[in-house]
């Protein structure tokens, strides 16, 4: 090995008084894939962050070709040859596909056409399908990325560093990415990607750094570690996974809740949902597949009522709640754990306690003469802080100090108990920790047994098998299939989540 | 009629140079809700700089720079202190009425008759005014008429054929975007708001020394507002300011028509006073479909 392309000699950076990061060294050498690997909020992003300029590291030196350097901005990032994919593209929604690839690139008066064909010509050679003139609000996920892909390539850069690349994708489209990683580092440049995803690192990593609060926890080759490893390293402790044979089988077949043909018109014209037939057994959960966007949330507010379909009609146990309001829904035992708890799941400002009360605060069991029976509802929220391992201090707790985690848990701890028939469960992990994770998996397999009906909308397809007795898969608004989750394999289920039919998925890809 | 559009084209000269102003902020951003006080100070500088020194040129300088001010304060408090941009507005409006009729004693005492200087005369132009009717109506204005009249097409080329442009619009849909793309979100809008500033001080003191040669702390009467509403009801767009602009110089014309003719014989003179105004509400509620920029009115904070 000789001198490393880019290095990192100590990096410290500190928010207020947390510690971001603490004493990170690590290197990098020319045509490498080096992955991050740690959980969130371990410091992954943050040190990136601080290596492409957007953040100021507080001590600690990088150095290129053995030379030392200073980058203060992105850039003198782009200088050096550094780009990097934010996790949240940084696209510009209402621009053209080359307004966002030329923002920052160009002075004076702009040649569009000349940029355009300049694009194209770029995009063909890495074989990305691209029309320069489309909005980027017009495209999919998958095909942002690749814009967001050309951008640093148009910036001729030699590293590029990607955040977090496949959570948006199906299994495809990763592998399509991957695909360009071995290609463009088989070209002397170098890729570091951040992950949480173990079995990503082990497919295309060439050497792995493992992060833990903020702190290099391991520098290992690939070829000499193996998951079990690696994710000791991220946790810091051993996790008993939940797997299928941690329950019994589901005994009671007796329907719970139906949709029927129900479809939504969203004002554009499109349907945000087309003919949507489901079934959801008592002691059942249906997961809900698919690539984020592609109408899960709208089926998950129907359920709960915050929106009316267009057409079909919602049963529970039988009964028509189609017109019922969002409150007579909770009452008959409906409960929603919805995706982005920050803006739907809970109010920041208020405490723990507030936050259990949320949905059911005009519920007489609360009052007395009148007003809210602190005592009471201090009682109940510190019995569900035990129940559910808040980590928190008090019922008094304000949300918003508390990690995503045990927000969540917070959120899951009223909803559990709203929810007494069905509990809708919108990417109810995303975000969260390992630890968190397997929480909530465990909590969800409990309601489960206790013969509660568990809708569970996910994109990722790990939760999905680990969880689901029935699998539904979402595209474009449409149901492409329900199956036994043991009739699916990864590969059948990412053609189903990429737009192809049963029919049209064949068996080999079994 | 002659004489109403050749007033519609002279009063919404002002109007323009705000809206435009506004425009070129509001696509990075920044709303700038402190346009009403930096035309009143506009009109105030203009006025205190062209009577002291017998120069309209240099009441006009003393004009942007007031404005210029007025919007470094604005600025500075919103993008840098991240405060709320409505608020913050208001609060410096608030604070230029006090200070122009303040500084205004402090400067000419309380004058028995209000003091005077002559206004800025129409430059007709050579040949093109003499073509009938149009000529009187576009080629018969004086020098600031002209001005915005070519700024306004500049502005546009600016917004949507420069990399200033496609930065200065980028910033106001996806800060993030244009901070990673290596440029400073913060000194992007600053600069515009001090731009606005500039634009907006020159309009202010339009009415002061442009048009009634006469400074009253109410002489602006909520024309900057009307130019912030031109702005929306134009849709972010130099095209749209241009259009509504003269939809808003035409109500103003009626309304100085009227009054100078005295005729109240159906309708009381006030409603016409009132014109402008009226038409803002009645235009702002039934414009359909905005394409507002994103991040209009949020300030940039880099997440941590």
């Amino acid at each position: 090995m000789g001198t490393a392309f880019f290095e990192l000699r100590g990096i410290s950076k500190y928010f207020a008084k947390v510690i971001a990061n603490q004493d990170v060294s690590f290197s990098i050498q020319r045509g490498e894939v080096l992955a991050l690997l740690g959980e969130n909020g371990a410091g992954k992003s943050t040190i990136m962050k601080i290596l492409y300029g957007l953040y100021k590291a507080d001590e600690g030196n990088f150095f290129k070709d053995g030379k030392e350097i200073k980058i203060a901005s992105p850039k003198e990032a782009m200088e050096l040859g550094i780009s990097m994919i934010q996790q949240h593209f940084s696209l510009v929604p209402a621009h053209t596909v080359t307004e966002n690839i030329i923002l920052g690139n160009v002075r004076g008066i702009i040649d569009h056409k000349l940029f355009r064909e300049e694009i194209k010509r770029l995009a063909e050679l890495y074989g990305f399908e691209l029309n320069p003139n489309d909005y980027i609000r017009d495209l999919a996920v998958g095909v942002q990325q690749k814009v967001e892909i050309l951008k640093a390539l148009y910036q001729k850069t030699n590293l590029l560093i990607m955040d977090e690349p496949t959570a948006v994708l199906t299994p495809q489209e990763a592998e399509n990415l991957m695909g360009f990683v071995r290609d463009f580092t088989a070209q002397g440049n170098s890729v570091i990607f951040i992950t949480h995803k173990l079995k990503e690192v082990m497919s295309v990593a060439d050497r792995i750094i493992v992060m833990r609060a903020g702190r290099v926890y391991g520098d290992i080759k690939r070829a000499e570690t193996n998951e079990l490893e690696l994710s000791k390293l991220m946790i810091g402790r051993d996790l008993k996974w939940v797997t299928k044979d941690d329950r019994q089988e589901s005994l009671d077949q007796e329907v719970r809740l139906e949709i029927q043909h129900v479809t939504l018109q969203e004002k554009t014209g499109v349907p945000a949902l087309k003919d949507i037939s489901l079934t959801l057994h008592k002691g059942e959960i249906l997961g809900i597949a698919g690539v984020s966007g592609n109408g899960q949330q709208e089926l998950c507010e129907i359920v709960c009522g915050a929106i009316l379909p267009t057409k079909g009609r919602v049963l529970l146990d039988g009964e028509d709640i189609t017109e019922r309001k969002i409150r007579a829904r909770i009452d008959l035992g409906i409960g929603y754990v919805p995706a982005d708890r920050s803006s739907d799941g809970m109010i920041m400002d208020m405490s723990i306690a507030e936050n259990m009360l949320l949905k059911s605060s005009y519920d007489k069991k609360w009052q007395k003469r009148g007003f809210i029976d602190k005592k009471k509802l201090n009682q109940y929220a510190l019995q569900e802080i035990g129940e559910y391992s808040i980590k928190a201090p008090s019922p008094e707790t304000i949300a918003r100090g508390l990690s995503g985690g045990n927000q969540q848990k917070v959120v899951l701890a009223r909803e559990v108990d709203n929810g007494e028939k069905v509990i809708v469960f919108d990417q109810p992990t995303r975000g969260l920790d390992l630890g968190a994770v397997n929480h909530i998996h465990q909590v969800i397999l409990q309601e489960r047994a206790k013969g509660k009906s568990v809708l569970l909308v996910s994109t990722e397809l790990s939760e999905i098998f680990a969880l689901s007795d029935r699998i539904a898969i979402l595209y474009k608004g449409e149901i492409q299939g329900v199956f036994n989750s043991a009739e699916l394999t990864t590969a059948k289920i990412g053609l189903l989540m990429a737009g192809f039919r049963e029919g049209e998925v064949s068996n080999d890809a079994g | 009629m002659i004489y109403l559009l050749s007033a519609t084209i002279m009063m919404g000269t002002p109007l323009l140079f705000g809206a435009l102003a506004e425009v070129i902020a509001e696509r990075t951003g920044m709303m700038v809700t402190a346009i009403e006080g930096i035309f009143l100070m506009g009109a105030w500088a203009g006025f205190v700089g062209g009577y002291l020194s017998g120069s309209l040129t240099v009441g006009f300088l003393a004009a942007m720079l007031a404005g210029l001010l007025v919007a470094g304060l604005y600025g500075w408090i919103c993008i840098y202190l991240k405060q709320h941009q409505v608020v913050t507005g208001v609060a410096i409006n608030l604070l230029v009425v006090g200070l122009c009729s303040f500084l205004y004693r402090v400067i000419f005492g309380v004058p028995i008759t209000p003091l005077t200087i002559n206004p800025l005369a129409t430059i007709p132009i050579p040949l093109l005014s003499e073509i009938p009717l149009i000529g009187q109506i576009l080629f018969n204005q004086n020098i600031l008429t002209y001005i915005i009249y070519v700024l306004a097409p500049l502005s546009y080329f600016m917004l949507y054929k420069t990399s200033i442009g496609l930065t200065i619009r980028s910033a106001g849909e996806n800060p993030e975007a244009v901070d990673v793309a290596g440029i400073n979100v913060l000194r992007v809008r600053f600069l515009t708001v001090l731009l606005a500033g500039v634009m907006g001080g020159v309009a202010g003191a339009f009415y002061s020394i442009g048009f009634l040669g006469m400074f009253t702390t109410n002489i602006i009467g909520g024309r900057g507002w009307i130019a912030f509403a031109i702005c929306f009801l134009g849709n972010w767009n130099p095209k749209g300011a241009v259009i509504g602009t003269l939809a808003f110089g035409f109500a103003e014309a009626i309304a100085i028509y009227m009054q100078s003719i005295g005729n109240s014989a159906f309708f009381p003179n006030e409603l016409f006073i009132a014109l402008p105004y009226i038409m803002t509400i009645v235009l702002t509620i039934s414009r359909k479909s905005f394409s507002v920029p994103a991040k209009l009115g949020v300030p940039y904070v880099k997440e941590n």
